[in-house]
This record gives structure tokens, sequence and C-alpha cells, in this order.
């Protein structure tokens, strides 16, 4: 912007020149002048106001709605539980049923937010999609869950971790609208990962030093060597395998992974603001969805004002290389 | 004809390809219109934006190659994926 390269004292001698020959000078520096004050009186404004969603609005009951695929790859399938009926004898219905409940009262409970997009959204979800389905996912409307191989995974319902991050998805959609590529999408990933382990931090009542901080604890299966999918905490530990190798995790931008597979390895990169969360958690003590868990809500809230991180417009830009990153050193850090 | 179906992603991102290699005649007979009659360059990577955590699949066939979200393995795409999962060589990235 030019109006901030000349300073305002010169812009204002230019434009009180009376000279036939600088009138056209003096024209431009009273434009600056009056572009420099918008900015000024902008930028005196206060502070906006603490987002909506964040204790203010006075969020409802969650409207829960479960269906069932019966191994078909249709959506949503077959209704077998709806808001306030008694539980199905199903596993992964139930558990669909209750980590959605879970997850809903952290949002409400601690954030004031009435559900995915604060308007209280119905939250449906589906169970058994697929046959010996490897995977849980956000459709862009609802949750749906597979059962897993039996041979690597259980159901996904099994961790609320796995339902606290993909009801998380619905609300940076709603919210940040983070693109789903690259550093915005490990961003995207991240977000949902912290929302799911603060979602059964909540439900433990655990602080920052008694939680697992892992992601989908208790989805492998016996034989897999490994812990987690993920771990907050200490990313690339959650797994070492020999039939799925090693989690491939970085902890910090020096391990930055570049890929073309996982959408730009937004799963993989997640470990470095995954790393990050945890570190202030584990510093500032005490309960994680308090004082770090709301400052992430508030960056959903504010996201969309500001360019994204890197969009997917354009990913082909050569960009130099990733400067370092240092995470916070807990020790330096003083608690507020 | 080598071809290769790789899927990445999913919520735990574990990268699993399956390699099959059409070799003899008969491989070929069979393969070739699996192959042909996927549209490969109408194939659409951009609908993954608003499913996170699907499985994405690149997919090789010879010197053509297409990467897909798994919403979008439909149709000849899913014929193709399907018969490499089950004939094809499994593994694992490390
Ligand atoms: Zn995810």
């Amino acid at each position: 912007m030019i109006c901030s390269i000349v300073p305002p004292y010169m812009l204002r001698k230019l434009a009180a020149q009376d000279e036939p020959r600088l009138r056209a000078v003096a024209r431009a520096a009273k434009e600056s002048l009056l572009h420099i004050r918008s900015l000024q009186a902008a930028r005196a404004l206060a502070a906006p106001a603490t987002p909506p969603g964040i204790r203010q609005a006075k969020p409802g009951p969650p409207k829960r709605t479960i269906y069932d695929a019966g191994t078909s790859e249709k959506l949503p399938g077959k209704l077998v539980r709806n808001e306030g009926e008694a539980a199905t004898g199903d596993a992964g219905a139930d558990e669909a049923y209750e980590g959605l409940g879970s997850t809903h009262r952290l949002y409400a409970e601690v954030f004031g937010r009435n559900s995915i997009d604060g308007a209280g959204l119905p939250l449906d979800a589906t169970v058994h999609f697929g046959r010996l389905y490897d995977n849980a996912f956000w459709d862009g409307r609802q949750m749906v869950f597979g059962d897993g191989d039996g041979q690597i995974f259980q159901r996904f319902t099994k961790s609320l971790t796995v339902i606290g991050h993909e009801l998380a998805h619905g609300v940076t959609q709603h919210t940040a609208g983070l693109v789903y590529r690259n550093q915005a999408g490990a961003l995207n990933e991240s977000m949902s990962d912290v929302f799911g382990v603060l979602a059964e931090q909540f439900l433990k009542q655990q602080s920052a030093e008694q939680a697992s901080w892992l992601i989908g604890e208790s989805l492998f299966t016996e034989q897999v060597q490994g812990a987690a999918l993920r771990s907050l905490k200490a990313p690339g530990t959650a797994y070492d395998d020999d039939v799925l190798g090693k989690d491939p995790q970085p902890d910090s931008m020096d391990g930055y992974v570049r890929t073309s597979a996982d959408n730009g390895g937004v799963h993989i990169n997640s470990g470095i603001p995954n790393r990050a969360f945890y570190l202030v958690a584990s510093a500032l003590g005490g309960r994680a969805w308090e004082a770090p868990g709301r400052s992430g809500t508030g960056h959903l809230q504010v996201a969309p004002c500001r360019p994204p991180a890197r969009s997917a417009a354009s990913p082909r830009r050569r960009r130099p290389p990733p400067r370092s990153f240092s995470a916070p050193d807990p020790q330096s850090m003083t608690p507020s | 004809m080598k071809i290769t179906v790789r899927r990445s992603g999913g919520l735990a991102a574990l990268t699993q390809i399956w390699t099959v290699e059409a070799v003899t005649i008969d491989d070929k007979r069979r393969w070739m219109p699996i192959v042909e009659a996927c549209p490969w360059d109408n194939a659409d990577a951009r609908s993954a934006a608003n499913q996170p955590d699907r499985f994405m699949y690149a997919i090789r066939a010879g010197q053509r190659r297409a990467t897909l979200p798994e919403k979008a393995v439909t149709g000849p795409w899913q014929v193709l994926v399907e018969n490499a999962k089950t004939e094809g060589q499994e593994s694992r990235r490390r």
C-alpha cells in the first residue's frame, strides 16, 4: 500500500502546496492522508468482541440420529436410534450415540457452541458402513464409521477421540473452512485431533498431565504393535509395527513431509500443530479444554477473515523451503 | 502392462498398494477392456475437498494415470479398483 511508504508529515507538507505545478501532487497527498485517517480509525476500533459461539449462545440438547448401513456403502442407511430412545444393543450404534452426546456436551458446556454449525444442526451418523471398512469420515453432512477388517482395525466407534475427530470436521467446515490440502489441510486435521482428544479428556475429567493424548486408542487389534493412530504428545511414536511400519508423523517443521499422497500429507503433517497444542496445554497445566481449548475455538471463528494458511488454489507455485519452527519450550512459558 | 492402485489417506493414513502385472496375452485380453472403460481424461480429484478422512486413490495403468477421491470410484473405476484389489499383489508403503 503506497500510503504507508510516504510518511504522513511529508504528505501534509505536500498537501499544503499551492503552486500550480504541484497541484496534482497536493491532491494526491490529500487523498493519501484521508486514506491513512480511515485506516487509523479502523485500527483504533476496539478488538472484535468474543466471537459468537464462545460462551454466548444458549446451546440446546443434541439431536442425534444413528443409521445402520448394514455393510453397504449407501448413506444414510436404516434408522436404528433416534434422540432419547433406548440403547439398541448394537455396540457400534450405541457407541456412536454416546460419543456424539459427549462431544456435543464439550462444545455446549465448555465453548457455548450449539452443535456443529452453532445453530443446533442435528448430529447424524452411520455405522457398519461398507464391508470390513477400515475407516471413518465426515461426508460434508454426517459422520460415517466402518467396522474395521478385524485383522488390523476394530470398529471405528470404539474410541471417543475418533467420534470427536469426525464431528470436529463438521465444525471446521462451518467455521474456518480450512482447505483440505497441504498445510491448510494439516491444520484442518489438527483441529479435529485436538477436539477429539478434548472430548475424551472432558468426559474423563482428565488434566493435561493425566491424559493419554492419543487418537484412536483401542482401535488396533491385539495383533498390531501400537497404542493408537496418532499421539499429540509425541507425534511419530503411536505405532511401530512389522506390517504397518512406523508412525510417520513429524513433530516440528523440520520434519515437514512433502507428498502427493493423502491430499498432501494432511494426516502426516498434522503432527506439527498437534504437538504445538500439546506443549501449550502442558505448559499451562490443568485442564486442556479450558484456556488452550478456548483459544482453539477462537481461531476457528477468526480464521475466515484471513487468507488461508496455504490455499489449494496454487499448489504448483515454487516456495522456499519451510523455515524451521521451534515449538515453545514448556519450561520458559509462564501460565497466564 | 502394469496396473497399480495406491490408496492413501483415510483417518489412519496407512497407504496400501495393489499391483497387477498383465503379462500374458490372456491377462492383457482381460485387463485391456477394464482399463479402456475408464474415463482417464476426465478423472477429477477436486471433490475430495468436502469429505475429510476419505481415502484417495492414485491409479496407474501403463502410461495412464488418474487421482480420484473414494467417492468418485464408481462405475468402470470401481470395476478396475475392485479387480486390482482382488488379484493384485498387496503391499504397504512404510
Ligand atoms: Zn480427519
